[in-house]
């Protein structure tokens, strides 16, 4: 027996296997009701007076209900499949009284009524309806006949002669002196109603629980409208009124979100938010109950019963009470600070419940506890914080001062708290925060702590609850996130933690809201993706699982409305008991409604025609495949095709074919005998035909005036472009990149349009260029984004795999961490590199690139276009058309990475005609050291001088130099590097931390 | 022909919602309604289960691997409205980032061709898509298209980021494209571009009668013709092409299926589209030359065998 907080009660008895519970009208006695047991525990001693009743039945309980009347006390009633027994219980002995039998189906509910001792109501699934005096069980006293089947009755509590019964989405309310049609008949759900309830002061109301997750009370006068309604996340089992106030407690069946077994509390003036939760199940509730100990006791207990096999007994409190509109007339003062407490509950209706749940249920379960107690005093509540949460110290608790010191960390913030608590603590007053931080943490994150502390330890102390585990949990919770937040997203506005504590508070309070899902769609459960090249990717159900004839759902909320309409058609295709109308939710054993339970019903249910004639069996094989069905369950494994053969790209190929620009024929002979060892006749055809396209003889003479190029003929570039073509409407990048790099030469063009970009805008075109010895003097523009575009390159290239290029390797060494002085040299290396980083020669671009800075004449420029127009002419392939070469390229290269062929890939990336996007933000604007004009490159433009002037040695740097990247002064990189070794700062006395400012 | 490389049993609770392989193939990631995403190494025909990564709470629905020169990183998005992104770092996982700032469940997540950065799409059913964009020193930038689809949204995907467009410009570089396309519960199909830092809606493509359950954007080989697919809950598949001369989309239906069409994927080439849906079955789908779509091969779930059709006449050498 695990007793907790003295009150609330848990007893484990999972020998009974029971799915009823039933307690007496005097709280006395709770009948557990199992197949093969029936178990009468003792409430107010519950872990040591049980009796056994051994039942010889097959069959389950259905339902089971005490006489509500004090005089007969000793009888309780139980529905087992068509039948009634009415039994006596008396100290210890128990009888049976007598048995009703008239239903033809399964009993759906009973229910005594609240005005004569001897007449209860039973509901069946046969469409009947039927009251029994218990005097005379031969036959019932009346039968009300409905169309479809019942799954509740309900006796008035307020007036006599008034019960309703729930059919589907329907109320009908009768008179059982009218037994021949209903008094109103009223639609109250579209869904199907799982409990229904009268309000125990109020004649006229009623409150529907249904599967549309609301709860709906009515005015049965006024049928056509409801009175209001309580939207809670999930299909609700039962909504039953408190004894006390206006409150009402439901139970939600279980949705997406697995373990929600909570009961909630609401206030009937505000149903918002429910006012409590008790947690602590961890299955199905099935049945709850309230009791009192006796009249002068002003608390009430709940009772509750789950599929866990737990009996739990929750205190009820006044607090709790007062919470759902309930006064009692006490001491005055109680009176005000029950009625204050009331209303800033209401006012709070949105705020309150983000105080608890802070971070799973393990918390959510202490809060709970305690706010079942009485306030504690100070050292009470400091003997039983948790020392345990994470990221919390708790460094000292005094009592004498009344104080309690917190230290939280979170990576390299440190934070104490301190906690002074008022005499009047916890009633009136709340604690004060102080707040110390030495990290440096800003005042911002500091001033949301104190609000969000204030806000838990008020709407703690607002309640007399005692806050400081709330407060000290909330804090690390808080700190931890608002310091995340300031390390990953310092300035994203939309991130205020105001609004995301928000958003998690209404998270965990709710269940997974099934009312929203309706736009959610319905989850993939099967698919197939390609990734990488040539791999297919396929996971799906399982066989069992998938052949289904019905449609796939469109949402995600019509699983539960599904899953339940199913079991429906399975209990009426079957004469089997039908979870439907069990008196517990409809959820498989120990297996809540998920996205696989909707696929694996249909299973059990073709299943189970074979025993048709014994439901009872068919109900035991029932479980036994739900069981064997989870243990079975499991997923097809995800499998991974190889579909290269699909592909117009052959991996063998790639592998093998040889790319060798200056020796054609040997090149395709190869690449020839690779084609037709794969079988592709076609590019068999294309190997041996292009030895002949290019072959010497026509090769194009550079005089203009010689005729038209090979190129301009119909065999020429037609046929090219014509093949081309082919293989781009089969996809094949692989060939097509292959005629790409015979047939396309890059340095063409580039002369072309750089003479184009000459003619058009020079300074556009000497933005590509910087020369290897381009040295500046002064670094100018912005300092911290030339820091970041660094830094950033260098990440990058950290993360490129290294492609064997030979020029990166020497730069990245030298912009290694201790060289702390960055050469422009280097950083123009560096930004070549990064342009060239796939490519095996980057040096082989630095002639022509220089050469566009040539100065022509205009004379000699018309002639050099002329001439470039002819060699335009006599290319294979058309020039204008580079960037879709360049594609292809890029394509294939990329294809080829991925399957790991690294030196092919960078053999083809060799060809493509334009360098990757430049490195953008690295540009250094030079002073001339002689004139002080803006200088590009090593010599000044305007003075023909060296441009930058070694700081150390005085001459002018034409090599590799260094500089800082701060005061802007440097030199020659040996000259800065022996500098460095002894110094930190500047060598020329401005006074720079050079050393410390630069971060490589 | 098409076999079976590798059967990974992955030992997921519940339904298995998304899997897939990294850039190179050798890791395969799988995400369930369990709540948890698994990360497999799968090199060379093994399975070893390399983490499993707990942290959403709720079903996941959807993952995406980032390239890898962004590091190994994966994105991973829920029931529980959050997108988390997964790091491996000196071969352990953990998580790099977390956005919570949707109001119902993120449906989909893809990251942007690489040339465009580490960026992130993420639609919602709050009918909202996110862009993430990392800033390179740990923290991203969020941009929200508001709204994108009513009631929902349910997929996006990114265009191909070599421009088509480039063919027509004679010199300077091609500029990259950034644009995406996404679908929701208005069954509409709509392209976004960014423009000025702010994106704003390109295109409204209209031909679902029902929500469309997946978008996906074929991979450009350098063609001036970009092809986007989409599926629907009205069981079709429709694929739009734009020549890229002008802004128009011409639609084609692909197939009318039996059950809903709710996953499509593209080949590396973007010639053969994988079809799934409700019906559990997958369909691989080519154009021929003609401009006709055949359906070359059905894979069938829990018999892993593939019968392959046209796929020889297909190929029509």
């Amino acid at each position: 027996m695990a007793s907790q907080w003295g009150e609330s009660v848990s007893i484990d008895y999972a020998d009974l296997q029971a799915n009823g519970m039933a307690v007496n009208c005097l709280g006395k006695w709770a009948v557990l009701a199992g197949r093969r047991v029936m178990a009468l525990v003792d409430l107010d001693d519950p872990g040591e007076k049980i009796y056994r009743l051994t039942r010889q039945s097959k069959w389950d309980i259905g339902c089971i209900q005490w006489n509500p009347h004090a005089s007969h006390a000793q009888l309780f009633a139980t529905a087992c499949t068509q039948r009634l027994d009415l039994y006596s219980w008396d100290e210890g002995t128990s009888k049976q009284v007598c048995s009703m039998k008239a239903h033809t189906r399964n009993i759906s509910d009973i229910d005594w009524s609240p005005f004569d001792v001897n007449v209860i109501a039973s509901c069946s699934v046969d469409a009947y309806t039927l009251l029994w005096d218990v005097r005379d069980p031969k036959r019932p006293t009346a039968s009300f006949q409905s169309v479809c089947g019942a799954s509740q009755v309900k006796w008035n509590k307020v007036t006599n002669n008034l019960f309703a019964t729930a059919h589907e989405g329907e109320v009908r309310i009768w008179d059982p002196r009218k037994p021949n049609g209903p008094l109103v008949y009223m639609t109250a759900h579209l869904s199907k109603i799982h409990g229904l309830d009268w309000n125990p002061s109020k004649e006229l109301i009623f409150a529907t629980a249904s599967q549309d997750c609301t709860v709906k009370f009515w005015d049965y006068l006024n049928w056509r409208q409801d009175k209001g309604m309580l939207k809670s996340g999930s299909p609700v089992w039962r909504a039953r009124y408190t004894p006390f106030g206006d409150g009402l407690v439901t139970v939600v069946t279980s949705t997406l979100r697995r373990g929600e077994y909570s009961l909630f509390l609401w206030n009937n003036a505000s149903l918002e938010q429910p006012v409590h939760q008790f947690v602590g199940h961890s299955d199905v509730v099935l049945e709850f109950q309230w009791r009192k100990k006796d009249d002068a006791s002003k608390d009430y207990q709940l009772v509750t019963w789950s599929r866990d096999q737990n009996l739990k007994i929750w205190k009820v409190d006044q607090q709790l009470q007062r919470l759902c509109g309930h006064e009692i007339a006490d001491s005055s003062e109680n009176e005000l600070s029950g009625a204050e407490c009331s209303s800033t509950v209401k006012e709070n209706g949105h705020d309150h419940p983000a105080l608890s749940e802070v971070d799973d249920a393990k918390t959510g379960n202490q809060l709970d506890q305690t706010s079942h107690q009485q306030p504690m005093t100070l050292s009470q509540e400091f003997s039983l914080v948790n020392q345990q949460i994470p990221n919390v110290n708790i460094e000292k608790m005094d009592t004498q001062q009344r104080l309690c010191s917190v230290s939280a960390s979170t990576g390299k913030h440190v934070i104490y708290l301190t906690i002074y608590f008022p005499t009047n603590y916890p009633h009136v007053a709340a604690p004060n925060f102080e707040i110390m931080s030495q990290t440096g943490l800003g005042s911002g994150v500091i001033k949301k702590l104190y609000k969000v502390l204030n806000e838990t330890s008020q709407t703690c102390v607002k309640r007399n609850l005692n806050c400081l585990e709330p407060c000290i949990r909330q804090f690390a919770t808080q700190f931890e996130n608002m310091t995340l937040e300031e390390r990953k997203t310092p300035d994203s506005d939309s991130f205020t933690p105001s609004t995301s504590k928000l958003t998690q508070s209404f998270m965990q309070q709710l269940p997974y809201a099934q009312f929203q899902d309706y736009s959610i769609p319905f989850p993939r459960t099967c698919g197939a993706r390609f990734n990488s090249a040539g791999l297919l990717i396929c996971f799906g159900r399982s066989k069992e699982a998938s052949n289904r004839s019905e449609k796939t759902p469109k949402a995600l909320s019509d699983l539960a409305v599904y899953s339940s309409t199913n079991r429906v058609r399975s209990s009426q295709s079957s004469s089997g008991f039908s979870t439907m109308f069990s008196r517990s939710p409809p959820t498989p054993k120990a297996e809540p409604v998920s996205i696989s339970s909707y696929y694996i019903y249909k299973r059990p249910r073709t299943k189970s025609r074979t025993f048709r004639d014994k439901p009872e069996q068919k109900w035991n094989s029932f479980d036994k495949a739900m069981k064997k069905e989870k243990k079975i369950f499991k997923l097809e494994p995800v499998k991974i095709f190889d579909i290269h053969c699909l592909l117009n790209v052959h991996r063998e190929l790639a592998e093998n074919y040889r790319l060798d620009v200056d020796n054609i024929n040997g090149m395709c002979e190869h690449n020839m005998k690779q084609a037709a060892s794969v079988g592709r006749k076609d590019l068999v055809r294309l190997w041996s035909l292009i030895p002949i396209t290019c072959s010497s003889v026509l090769k194009p003479s550079n005089n203009p005036d010689d005729g038209t190029p090979w190129a301009q003929q119909s065999f020429g570039r037609k046929m090219l472009e014509s093949l081309i073509e082919y293989y781009k409407k089969i996809y094949d990048v692989q060939t097509l990149a292959m005629i790409c790099c015979i047939f396309w030469d890059k340095k063409v063009l580039l002369s072309i349009t750089q003479s184009q970009n000459m003619k058009k805008s020079p300074s556009k075109a000497s933005l590509d260029y910087i020369p290897p010895n381009y040295n500046p003097y002064h670094t100018v523009s912005s300092m911290s984004g030339l820091l970041r575009s660094l830094t950033k390159a260098l990440k990058e290239q950290k993360q490129q795999e290294p492609v064997d290029d030979t020029a990166t390797i020497p730069e990245a060494s030298s912009l290694s961490p201790p060289v702390n002085v960055t050469s422009p040299t280097n950083t123009s290396f560096f930004y070549r590199a990064m342009v060239k980083i796939r490519r095996t020669n980057s040096l082989s671009d630095f002639s022509f690139e220089d050469y566009k800075f040539e100065e022509t004449d205009p004379k000699q420029k018309a002639e050099e276009l002329e001439r470039k127009q002819h060699e335009n002419n006599c290319r294979l392939l058309d020039p204008s058309k580079y960037g879709q070469y360049d594609n292809f390229l890029k394509v294939y290269a990329d294809i080829l990475y991925r399957w790991g062929l690294a030196n092919q890939c960078t053999e083809i990336l060799k060809h493509v005609t334009l360098p990757p996007e430049p490195h953008a933000g690295i540009e250094f604007g030079v002073q001339c050291y002689n004139c002080r004009a803006d200088v590009r490159g090593a010599k000044c433009g305007t003075c023909k001088m060296q441009a930058f002037n070694c700081v150390i040695c005085h001459i002018g740097v034409r090599g590799a130099s260094n500089f800082c990247l701060n005061c802007g002064h440097g030199g020659h990189t040996l000259h800065m590097k022996e500098w460095f070794k002894k110094e930190e700062s500047c060598p020329t006395g401005c006074g720079c931390q050079c050393m410390k400012w630069n971060p490589f | 022909m098409v076999s079976v490389m590798n059967s990974i049993d992955t030992a997921h609770e519940d339904m298995i919602h998304d899997a897939q392989l990294d850039y190179y193939g050798t890791k395969l990631a799988t995400c369930s309604s369990d709540r948890s995403v698994k990360v497999f190494d799968v090199k060379g025909g093994q399975q070893r289960l390399v983490t499993d990564l707990r942290g959403h709470e709720g079903p996941v629905w959807q993952l995406a691997w980032a390239h890898p020169m962004y590091g190994n990183l994966i994105a991973s998005c829920g029931y529980d409205r959050k997108v988390i992104i997964w790091k491996e770092t000196n071969g352990t996982w953990g998580k790099l980032y977390e956005y919570s700032n949707h109001d119902s469940s993120v449906n989909s997540v893809c990251f942007a061709p690489h040339e465009l950065g580490l960026v992130l799409a993420c639609g919602s059913s709050d009918g909202s898509v996110s862009i993430l964009s990392s800033t390179g020193d740990g923290s991203w930038d969020a941009k929200k298209i508001k709204n994108a689809h009513t009631i929902g949204c349910n997929a996006v995907s990114w265009a191909p980021a070599l421009s088509p467009n480039a063919l027509f410009e004679q010199s300077g570089r091609p500029s990259l494209v950034k644009k995406l396309v996404s679908g929701g519960c208005d069954n509409l199909v709509k392209i976004w571009k960014e423009e000025e830092g702010e994106w704003i809606e390109d295109q409204k493509l209209e031909g679902h009668s029902d929500w469309v359950r997946d978008v996906a954007w074929a991979p450009s080989i350098g063609l001036p013709k970009s092809i986007i697919a989409s599926c629907s809950q009205d069981c079709r598949v429709i694929i739009w092409t734009n020549d890229g001369t002008s802004n128009n989309w011409s639609s084609t239906v692909l197939n009318k299926f039996k059950d809903v069409v709710w996953h499509l994927s593209w080949s590396i080439t973007g010639n053969i589209l994988a079809v799934s849906g409700g019906d559990n079955k997958v369909s691989l789908w080519k154009e021929t030359l003609e401009g006709q779509w055949v359906c070359i091969s059905d894979v069938k779930q829990g018999q892993g065998q593939v019968t392959e059709g046209q796929s020889q006449a297909s190929r029509n050498l």
